[in-house]
């Protein structure tokens, strides 16, 4: 841990990877980079691990306001909706000898249905963006030289302009034991949790997006259908969408690989009360993450990097 | 003599700091226990695959959103836990300045015969007046203290045996229970302050 506090002083100070130690030696490709190159290497290393996790932080962030958003959207489009379906037992009293003020009220409830679910996929699609950002993250953690590593000023760069260089520093540490690859992994298994819950979320949306008290039914989606323009290129990018054989991937759950059962093709445009309380519920409970900690996951060993890992991505991890 | 009212006028008044906190306290426990009721009240329409509709496509999903749900029971049981452990320091501390104000008047040499306790001087309250008002006060106290452990230990049972509920309790009545405060009449907090305090009401 002592390694963290001093060193973002540090890093502050010199906030350009740039150095009067030029190295000389060119790197091979397979053996890791001259030790003087990865002595800067390291630093830089650090600072874009550091960033790229706040950046995955403030993802987080995106994703929970979006995904709270879209919950109460999601509460009072049902509740809407059980109001309007509810209309013709409903006692209205004095209000009864209103001219048709039954329709009026029925007319208003849809348009307050139509509005909640405009927001509800307007919310969805800032949680597919979220997604999409934390993807890129994860795909982003590695540290590239940038220029020949002969000159006389090394610079560091997010590309790679050389195939020999895998911009992880040979597999070199870089906070407490842990080399790239280790952070690489916990962001994987970060994004992977979102992406499973971005797809149970489509399946709500559309769901939620099929209900109404109209007959015959004259909205609604189905699985395959594109929610809004542009939604599968966004889906390929969250690996929820193959563009090859044009296939939404199926839902399923965390740690769960059981077989598949087919996904409805015939929406419930009708669904109970019971059923969405259900549908409310599951969106609530997120079942696919867990937000308090990446800490939780993958490095659960009591080991002594397992314990610095997660000493350091709590740090990481604080918003 | 004077002074000794003086010295039980500034006990109330720290109390008062105290019976802020405590009304802090309770609108904590009353969001907790709304949370906590509307998730237990939940747990079965949960428990039903043929709830979930077109989530039944999602293998394993009923099992999943019911231990997520059980996980923020727990842990919002957890909290009314916590927050009972803070009434309880309030409790005790109104039971110190009971003790303490007994201290005042039957401690060692200053011995008080009846006479003097139930001396009034103008506008101020008699030392009898202040002793029953700490002991009241400590008491009320004590027993919402009391009544609030078994409400929440009641929810504890509810959400490990949701069925009970249908048996027997109403959360609503419970909740209504946990909201009145029955051992804490307000009038009679009021008119305590209003003995003590007389002189800077006037």
């Amino acid at each position: 841990m002592e390694t963290l506090e001093p060193y973002s002083q540090e890093s502050e100070r010199n906030s350009k990877p740039e150095t009067e130690n030029p190295s000389t030696s060119s790197v091979s490709p397979s053996a890791p980079p001259p030790a003087s190159v990865l002595r800067l290497w390291r630093p830089a290393a650090q600072r874009n691990v550091r960033n790229q996790w706040s950046k995955m932080a403030s993802y987080r962030q995106q994703w929970n306001l979006a995904s709270s958003s879209g919950r109460s959207h999601a509460t009072s489009l049902v509740n809407s909706y059980l109001s309007q379906r509810y209309l013709p037992s409903m006692e209205l009293g004095v209000l009864n000898d209103m001219p048709d003020i039954r329709e009026k009220a029925s007319f208003k409830l849809v348009k307050q249905q139509e509005h909640h679910q405009s927001k509800l996929l307007s919310a969805y699609k800032d949680m597919v963006a979220a997604v999409n950002y934390m993807v890129n993250t994860s795909r982003s953690m590695r540290c590239f030289l940038k220029g020949p590593s002969s000159s006389p000023l090394v610079q560091f760069s997010s590309y790679s302009e050389d195939v020999n260089d895998t911009g992880d520093g040979g597999g070199m540490p870089v906070f407490s034991f842990s080399p790239i690859a280790a952070f690489e992994k916990l962001a994987e298994e970060l994004v992977q949790m979102f992406e499973l819950e971005l797809n149970l979320k489509r399946l709500l949306v559309i769901e939620l997006l099929s209900i109404s008290c109209e007959t015959p039914q004259v909205n609604g989606f189905c699985w395959s259908d594109e929610l809004y323009p542009g939604e599968f290129d966004d889906l390929s990018m969250c690996n929820l969408y193959s563009k090859e054989n044009h296939q939404l991937v199926t839902p399923r759950l965390k740690d769960c690989n059981s077989a598949m059962h087919a996904l409805p093709v015939q929406h419930n445009h009708q669904p109970n009360q019971e059923i969405l309380q259900v549908y409310l519920t599951t969106w609530l409970a997120e079942v696919n993450v867990d937000t308090h900690s990446p800490y939780q996951w993958g490095y659960r060993r009591q080991t002594l990097q397992g314990y610095m890992q997660r000493e350091f991505l709590k740090r990481l991890w604080k918003t | 003599m004077e002074g000794i009212v003086k010295k039980y006028q500034q006990k109330f008044k720290k109390i008062k700091e105290e019976m802020n906190r405590w009304d802090e306290l309770q609108s904590r426990l009353i969001s907790q226990f709304k949370n906590a009721s509307s998730i237990i009240e939940r747990l079965q329409i949960l428990q039903d695959a043929k709830h979930y509709g077109n989530l039944n496509s999602i293998g394993g999903i009923e099992a999943a959103v019911l231990r997520k749900q059980m996980e923020s029971l727990q842990t919002i049981l957890l909290s009314m836990q916590k927050t009972l452990e803070e009434f309880r320091g309030i409790v005790l501390s109104l039971e110190k300045f009971h003790r303490d104000g007994k201290q005042l008047v039957r401690g060692g040499s200053n011995q008080l015969t009846v006479k003097q306790l139930q001396q009034r001087v103008g506008l101020k309250p008699t030392l009898a007046d202040c002793l029953d008002g700490l002991m009241i006060l400590w008491d009320m106290h004590n027993s919402e203290y009391v009544l609030k452990i078994s409400l929440v230990s009641t929810l504890s049972t509810l959400a490990v045996k949701p069925w009970y509920m249908e048996i027997t309790f109403d959360l609503g009545a419970l909740q209504q229970l946990l909201v009145d405060q029955p051992n804490i009449p307000k009038e009679e907090v009021q008119y305590i302050s209003e003995i003590i305090f007389a002189e800077e009401i006037c």
